[in-house]
């Protein structure tokens, strides 16, 4: 090989050995920002931890740690807001936009926690889902919560409607406006019930970040 | 006979079988009901028919249409009316019409979703004089001042039986003028949700169309308060099974006399229900003063 081209080569082999160690590295794309915080809040990814700032960016991958004491809200990559209560942790599983930075596919894990999701609204048909241990619940536009634990989840819909599906038996419980419905370890859904202006306020508190 | 078959109308016509709508209470999920007035406030409407024999070979067929909007989250109104159509033997021109105009006021009091306990005051309303004479409506109204109770036993240690649930009413029915007796109406249902089985049990490999049932047996009493006007204690036994789909329900039951004033024989109830607040939830479907 001809040590010119060798040499122009040398800066591709270079890249491409560095995607090959770090996958993580390789995987890193914005996904979102950091647009509101209270107490101490943390992001883990490639490793590392921080503590959370006003206006940072969180990756694809990293995993949002909200402690008992603290609050964030993060807007992702395509102008969805995702307010995480205190308590919770959630990973930025996928954050696909296109170039037009309309969502093509949002997926996040909700280990342990509340979230309030307010999606943007699309033009063509576009996931977002948030996985739990139990199950998983997907919208198109709406304004919601969703709560998971190791053994439950449970879905409150403000606006729109949320497709909450259990994991171990497949089935399924669509829930519109005003309504929730609860989920627990490998059975099927409750079916869903209107939830009460009191049961929304509990979980909006929980999730307000000033 | 014409007045016998009159008779087993008004007792009929009596029971005001407004039927019922599902409503939960935290995880329990109570469903429709066709013979006992519904438990609660909803957002909903409905239309059952019936058939059943008389006696003397004569048949008592109606057919219900109820549409239930809430006011607030726990206040709501109930409009029904039923169409009735009374066929006698021996060549006799059949008795038919609408029955008289109902209305009832609900007021959901108690709603403890960890116990799954629910219950309601109702002042129902019989409007006289808005139904046809000849098929057995009153020309008086009557007013009945009710209470509604719900319990599922999802909160007990109980296995297998946490699925079931018991529902009932209390009534009163005053009749506005003689000779219109007083009722007392008093009834219960038993139902067993295999929804809450398979949602706070056990999820057992069920095939798909069982999964949505509920077995139950409503009871239903009719028993003359004060003087009666030759009106006779009935009891109705309804036994069957609800099938509950996204946002609708149907439900069908036999309709199993249990004292001769009743019926003569038994017959059958079918009902299919739409749950407006589900199926419309930002239109319709909403309280009129929603806190939401």
């Amino acid at each position: 090989m001809p040590r010119g081209i060798c040499q122009r080569k040398l800066p591709a082999w270079l890249a491409a050995t560095v995607l090959l160690v770090l996958p993580g590295a390789a995987l890193a794309a914005p996904g979102g920002t950091v647009v509101g915080l209270f107490g101490s809040c943390f992001i883990e990814g490639g490793g590392s931890r921080s503590a959370a700032k006003i206006g940072q960016s969180v990756q694809v991958g990293d995993t949002v740690d909200v402690p008992t004491d603290g609050k964030l809200k993060l807007r992702l990559s395509d102008g969805s807001v995702v307010s995480v209560a205190a308590g919770t942790r959630m990973t930025l599983t996928t954050v696909g936009v296109d170039g037009a930075g309309q969502r093509q596919d949002v997926h996040l894990s909700l280990a342990q926690g509340l979230l309030r999701a307010v999606v943007a609204p699309v033009e063509r048909p576009a996931s977002f889902e948030v996985d739990t241990a139990v199950g998983t619940a997907a919208v198109r536009s709406t304004d919601w919560f969703v709560e998971g634990s190791a053994t439950a989840m449970q879905v409150g819909v403000l606006s729109g409607s949320v497709e909450m599906t259990s994991a171990a038996t497949k089935r399924r419980e669509t829930i519109p406006a005003r309504w929730g419905a609860r989920l627990e370890a490998g059975r099927d859904p409750v079916p869903p019930r209107v939830w009460s202006r009191a049961e929304f306020d509990a979980v909006i508190a929980r999730t307000d970040v000033k | 006979m014409l007045a016998i078959g009159v008779g087993f109308l008004v007792a009929i016509g009596a029971f005001a079988r407004d039927a019922a709508a599902y409503t939960a209470a935290g995880d329990r999920l109570f469903a429709a009901t066709v013979v006992l007035p519904q438990l609660a406030p909803a957002d909903e409407i409905y239309t059952w028919g019936s058939t059943q024999p008389f006696a003397g070979g004569n048949w008592l067929s109606e057919f219900n249409g109820t549409y239930a909007k809430t006011i607030t989250e726990n206040l709501g109104i109930v409009m029904q009316d039923t169409w009735t159509r009374f066929t006698q033997s021996g060549g006799a021109k059949p008795l038919y019409g609408w029955l008289n105009f109902d209305t009832e006021l609900k007021y959901l009091a108690v709603n403890n979703q960890a116990h799954e306990f629910l219950l309601t005051f109702g002042l129902d309303h019989e409007w006289g004089g808005t139904g046809a004479a000849r098929a057995g409506a009153f020309a008086s109204g009557a007013t009945t001042p009710r209470v509604y109770f719900g319990k599922g036993l999802g909160d007990l240690d109980i296995g297998y039986l946490r699925p079931l649930a018991i529902t009932g009413l209390l009534g009163y029915q005053i009749a506005a003028a003689a000779p219109r007796p007083d009722l007392v109406t008093p009834g219960f249902v038993v139902e067993y949700s295999i929804p809450y089985l398979q949602s706070k049990v056990e999820s057992l490999p069920l095939p798909e169309f069982i999964r949505g049932m509920t077995p139950m047996t409503e009871v239903l009493f009719s028993i003359p308060g004060g003087k009666s006007f030759g009106a006779r204690t009935t009891l109705l036994i309804c036994p069957g099974i609800s099938y509950a789909g996204q946002g609708w329900e149907f439900l069908v039951e036999g309709l199993v006399p249990a004292t001769h004033a009743t019926a003569a024989g038994t017959g059958v109830v079918a009902q299919v229900h739409f749950s407006l607040d589900y199926l419309f939830p930002d239109t319709i479907g909403r309280p009129i003063f929603s806190q939401h």
